[in-house]
């Protein structure tokens, strides 16, 4: 019966599907909600997940409505009213509009947010930054790609900085996936566990090498970087690249030592990064074994340290014996 | 004799009175305005014949789409400068915001509907021959020595086709003959073309231009809704519109002041200048009959634009409303 039910759903969609192209953009609202929730229940049908899909093949308007629920985190914001339930297709995240659609081939492609297409069009500007550095003209061949035209490059008020920044987020993602990655192969035992210079020297070598396609522009990025309407957000995404290095370093901190533990990192890598810029010997060796030398220095510093601590507690226990 | 002297005598008291009325409430009618014609469409008698405003008047929808036809027609060969007077130059300020705002990318393509005497045009033109300039500039700044693939896009011919183009379309042929004449002394001619149209019903294909502007036109069309829709249609995927328009003034003392500047200044400038006192009350009644910035928001949702934001500018007098077609 369940099945016979998707079946039935499935042809009645298909029949509405199959006209997408001939749908005029100027109809009115409704029968926009109605495409578009014809297509919802294409994604529904499609989807293998059978518990979720029986209980919304009873009535038609439940179906859209659960599907909404299920992907509210994704709604976009700027939708002022997300009230009535007769007609909640209409209020989903925006959908490219079907020529473009077309371009893409899939009809049962997931909904995007803004907030995804305008990451998918920095994306596409990426390869384009050796060409026109970082900029709105690599943003607008970027979108052109895409097949868009290059007057949504509107939607980045920052301009820029807004691509920088993207391709920061983008590289401390990777980043964190190959920690996380190195930890679980220490976890299972199937690698083995660091030291913790060595490891801090590698992922910081790790992340320095994303930037090596783009190594001609980065002065112009790191300007941008500088900017004062900008430096709350590089801030935030350097800090939380070096706290993530020092989790998977396996640091537990809880006192000073998770400050100044940082602090030194951020150092680290800061002057790495400024080191890198005007390298150029072979893949980089001056500033690999700069970050060497400079690891080397923090971790002769921390014994030091712990030296002076050891002899001075001595004539502390002899004062108060005496 | 008599009857006629109290006909006159009814007809002043009665302007009078909608007059000092109408300016008083005119704050406050402007909420009810957007539904005063839908429910006036319900009471009409016939079914074509539906009301809306003109200015503070109410009549029909044909009607107005000719009254404002008129307007135009008698206020074209002054509009220039009368823009100038009654704005105090400050117009020529919120047009180059709307192009900053814009900040239109080499090859692109532009439709400025009601565009009159084309003054979107020609700013939009000349931002982009400078973008053009100063890329050249600093193409040539870092490359010195070019390297062969700069040799061979130099010999490449696909810039031709990609040409930035404005298109100036307006329903109305004074105004336009008064742009070509401009463009003509201004010694502007190449990527410009002029057109007859109507917003409601744009004469072109769908997904031709990158952006769409109308800049002071939209208070004077009568389906501002089906104008969006038009909108939507001709846009490019990531086309945007842009809206410049006057809107609600927020702040009470400023608000004051401008309400006394519109209906007490500006059609008497209009009289003197351009010898046309009607015309320019309707102008500022207009003005008060347009929706506030959030309902024009809304109603550039409803006709299906995204990430749609607006920019107050002078306080609110003026709104630059942006919307995406994705």
């Amino acid at each position: 019966k369940q099945s016979c039910l998707m079946g039935f759903a499935s042809h009645k969609v298909l029949k509405i599907v199959a006209a997408p192209s001939a749908v005029n953009p100027q109809c009115s609202n409704l029968n926009r909600g109605f495409h578009r929730a014809a297509l919802r229940l294409q994604d529904e049908s499609k989807s293998d997940k059978p518990p979720s899909s029986s209980s919304s093949s009873s009535s038609s308007s439940t179906t859209y409505h659960e599907h909404y629920q299920a992907t509210e985190h994704d709604t976009a914001a700027e939708a002022s009213q997300h009230d009535s339930a007769s007609d909640p297709a209409a209020e989903q995240p925006e959908r490219p509009n079907t020529s473009y659609q077309d371009q893409s081939g899939e009809h049962g492609e997931e909904y995007e947010t803004e907030e995804q297409l305008q990451s998918r069009i920095l994306t596409a500007a990426l390869e384009f930054v050796p060409l026109h550095g970082w900029s709105m003209e690599a943003i607008a061949a970027g979108a052109e790609t895409l097949g868009l035209s290059s007057a949504s490059t509107g939607m980045f008020y920052n301009g820029a900085g807004d691509l920088v920044l993207h391709f920061i987020a983008h590289c401390n993602s990777q980043l964190t996936e190959i920690l996380a990655e190195q930890h679980k192969q220490v976890q299972l035992g199937q690698a083995e566990p660091k030291k913790t210079a060595d490891f801090l020297r590698e992922a910081v070598e790790t992340r320095l090498r994303m930037y090596i396609p783009y190594i001609e522009t980065w002065p112009q990025a790191m300007s941008i970087l500088l900017l004062p309407h900008n430096i709350p957000d590089s801030l935030k995404h350097l800090s939380s690249m070096v706290d993530d290095i020092w989790y998977y370093a396996g640091d537990r901190s809880t006192d000073m030592n998770w400050y100044t533990k940082r602090a030194v990192l951020t150092g680290i890598y800061n002057t790495t990064e400024l080191v890198m810029l005007q390298d150029s010997s072979p893949d980089f060796q001056d500033t690999w074994s700069f970050l060497d030398n400079r690891i080397q220095d923090v971790v002769n510093m921390a014994s030091s340290a712990k030296q002076v601590e050891s002899r001075k507690n001595p004539n502390l226990i002899c004062g108060l014996e005496t | 004799m008599a009857a006629s002297m109290r006909l006159l005598v009814r007809r002043a008291v009665r302007l009078s009175h909608r007059n000092i009325t109408l300016t008083a409430a005119g704050a406050a009618a402007r909420s009810g305005c957007c539904r005063g014609p839908s429910v006036c469409r319900c009471f009409s008698d016939e079914a074509e014949d539906r009301s809306t405003h003109f200015g503070f008047e109410t009549v029909s929808e044909t009607e107005k789409a000719k009254r404002v036809y008129k307007v135009f027609e008698n206020v074209a060969q002054k509009y220039d400068i009368m823009n100038d007077a009654m704005s105090l130059g400050i117009h020529r300020v919120w047009k180059d915001a709307l192009l900053h705002v814009m900040h239109p990318q080499p090859g692109a393509q532009l439709l400025d509907v009601a565009g009159g005497t084309g003054d979107i045009a020609f700013r939009f033109l000349e931002y982009i021959r400078l973008q053009e300039e100063r890329q050249k500039r600093r193409a040539a700044r870092s490359s010195q020595t070019p390297s062969w693939q700069d040799i061979s896009n130099n010999y490449s011919t696909e810039d031709e086709s990609r040409e930035s183009r404005a298109v100036v379309c307006d329903i109305n042929k004074e105004m336009l003959k008064v742009g070509k004449q401009k463009a003509d002394s201004l010694g502007v001619s190449a990527g410009l073309s002029w057109v007859v149209g109507d917003a409601e019903e744009l004469p072109f294909d769908d997904d031709q231009f990158d952006i769409y502007t109308i800049a002071f036109g939209i208070r004077n069309v009568t389906h501002i809704d089906q104008a969006l829709q038009e909108a939507l249609r001709v846009l490019k995927p990531g086309g945007r519109f842009m809206c410049l328009e006057f809107s609600k003034v927020n702040n009470p003392i400023l608000s004051s002041i401008y309400d006394a500047y519109s209906f007490q200044m500006i059609p008497v400038i209009g009289e003197v200048i351009a010898g046309d006192w009607k015309s320019y009350q309707y102008l500022v009644e207009s003005i008060r009959k347009f929706p506030n910035q959030e309902e024009f928001k809304g109603m550039i949702e409803d006709a299906g634009f995204y990430c749609v934001k607006y920019y107050n500018l002078t306080g609110g007098v003026v709104a630059l409303h942006s919307g995406f077609k994705l």
